[in-house]
């Protein structure tokens, strides 16, 4: 008997140090956890468990009809948040990066700089965006174009703080020495830069990206909702709830997750091909 | 002695000394009153225990530490003159590898900064490569070598560029006994076939006397040197010389040179 139960448990204990089956289980465990969660929201044993009713709460199937009926107009939508999260967050990591550079050049004015884009970051974009609606009001006559801009300002504080404060860390914390190796070889400020701190800061760069496009993301559907023009999946989400279109704005907020899996997914394949080099 | 005398001097050091100011604001002599001629072609180590001002006066001399007084001469030219003529190879305690180039890539890093064509690089870099005997790691990451491995890659990449002067400090100090000694013998094959002037900064006594011709020995608080010893073991050093008598005596001398009580 003892000798089976030693035997038994040997056997889990392999299962679980086996790396193959580790890589397995991480996606056949969360993708079953899914599909258990489909199920009883599809059997209605979540709104049983919720006290909620399918009104509120619509079934799956549902959901994926309304999806399917709307792709014309939810593919405008996306349309419309993604352009705006992609164009703040490309103009806001720039923006990020050229001040961690400065910061790390002249780390006396750069470093002002980055404490004050830090602390523009820390104000919740719910405050933020109706600011920005306001400030940006003459900016031109047309209201989806005030609005888009309003909203691109947002995402790109958002991305610029995130990106200069890890792009900083890139380009200041090197191996210990290599600054001094750079001296031996009479290196000018020029080379130690584009050979040492570029490169060094390139892995910093995915860390900052990896929460800066779901942040992204997140801040223009934010935005949207306080935006003059209406557009966008976070501002159909808003307008559908208020018309107790359920359905709808479940079909919308679908949509918000299928854009950030998509684009967590894309800036995976990205980082492993420009990191592959960065063992 | 009367042999090298008639040698050329390449590093004359003159009453240097070095300064420190530490985090409360009190000044921290390092090192003191340090004369030394080093003469070319010559393997000296600086040996003494840590807070002897080794590393202080090795970094002096490549111009990576200012000297509070005295000065150092380098056939003729102030370090920094030397240094910026891009002539001293630093070999650093670690390996200082960029893990985002290849082993060969690593090795042209100085090239590349020197401007040299494309082929050229190439070329010394395998040569280079062959010369420490990772010539199949050439396309290798450094993070994908072993310690004693990467030490070799930082080895060749300073041999590299081919400098006058080369500048170890405590290159071997982290690698297992069985490394270190593969390495001695290398290093000391390569000094032959190039025939540099090699500082080389250690707290290893046994270290020192195999492979120098002189020993420095410092000593602290505050940091200065307190004894040469000659190295008077035949060239080329086989490693059963560490069992001679001689090599014992030698070790010995080294050790009772050290001021301010036994080590």
């Amino acid at each position: 008997m003892a000798h089976m139960i030693k035997r038994r448990k040997s056997f889990f204990q392999k299962m679980r140090e086996n790396e193959k089956v580790q890589s397995i289980s991480t996606v056949v465990l969360p993708v079953l956890l899914g599909i258990v969660i489909l199920a009883l929201w599809q059997g209605q044993q979540l709104h049983a468990l919720f006290h909620t009713d399918t009104f509120t709460l619509p079934i799956p199937t549902t959901i994926g009809e309304i999806f399917i009926d709307n792709l014309d107009k939810i593919g405008k939508n996306t349309v419309s948040t993604v352009v705006v999260a992609l164009i703040g967050l490309i103009l806001g990591s720039l923006l990020g990066y050229g001040i961690a550079v400065l910061a790390a050049v002249f780390p006396k004015f750069g470093k002002g700089g980055l404490s004050i884009i830090g602390a523009f970051a820390s104000i919740p974009v719910v405050a933020l965006a109706p600011v920005l609606n306001n400030w940006t009001k003459d900016v031109s006559k047309d209201a989806s174009v005030r609005s888009m801009v309003a909203k691109i300002l947002v995402v790109m504080l958002i991305a610029a703080a995130d990106m200069g404060l890890n792009a900083y860390r890139g380009l200041t914390e090197l191996e210990q020495y290599s600054e001094d190796l750079m001296a031996t070889y009479a290196a000018k400020k020029r080379v130690t830069f584009l050979k040492l701190r570029l490169p060094n800061s390139l892995p910093y760069v995915f860390t900052a990206l990896k929460v800066a496009v779901p942040a992204s993301i997140m801040t223009t559907i934010v935005s949207e909702y306080f935006a003059e023009y209406i557009t966008g999946i976070g501002r159909q989400i808003r307008e559908n709830i208020v018309l107790a279109q359920y359905s709808t704005a479940w079909a919308y907020i679908l949509t918000a997750c299928l854009i950030g899996i998509a684009s967590y997914v894309i800036l995976m394949i990205v980082q492993s091909i420009a990191l592959r080099n960065y063992h | 002695m009367s042999e090298t005398t008639e040698r050329e001097k390449e590093i004359t050091i003159e009453d240097l000394g070095v300064t420190f100011r530490d985090n409360a604001g009190n000044d921290v002599q390092a090192l003191t009153g340090v004369n030394l001629d080093i003469y070319k072609g010559e393997f000296v180590s600086l040996l003494g225990p840590s807070g002897c001002g080794k590393t202080t006066l090795l970094r002096s001399v490549a111009d990576l530490q200012e000297p509070t007084e005295g000065s150092i001469r380098i056939s003729g030219m102030t370090p920094k003159e030397v240094r910026l003529e891009q002539k001293f190879g630093f070999v650093f305690q670690q390996p200082v590898l960029f893990n985002w180039r290849t082993v060969k890539k690593n090795v042209e890093l100085p090239l590349e900064i020197m401007y040299y064509d494309k082929e050229e690089r190439s070329k010394r870099a395998d040569e280079m490569l062959e010369m420490v005997g990772l010539k199949e790691f050439a396309n290798h990451f450094p993070r994908q070598l072993s310690g004693g491995m990467q030490q070799r890659v930082n080895i060749a990449r300073a041999f590299g560029i081919r400098p006058e002067i080369l500048l170890m400090d405590e290159p071997f100090s982290a690698l297992d006994e069985f490394t270190k000694e593969k390495l001695h013998e290398d290093l000391l094959r390569i000094w032959r076939q190039t025939n540099k002037t090699v500082l080389f900064v250690t707290h290893n006594i046994q270290e020192a006397v195999f492979l120098s011709d002189r020993v420095c020995v410092l000593s602290p608080h505050p940091g200065r040197l307190s004894a040469v010893v000659d190295i008077d073991l035949p060239r080329p050093r086989r490693l059963d010389m560490k069992d001679t008598s001689h090599f014992n005596e030698l070790v010995t001398k080294v050790r009772n040179s050290f001021e301010g009580g036994s080590l």
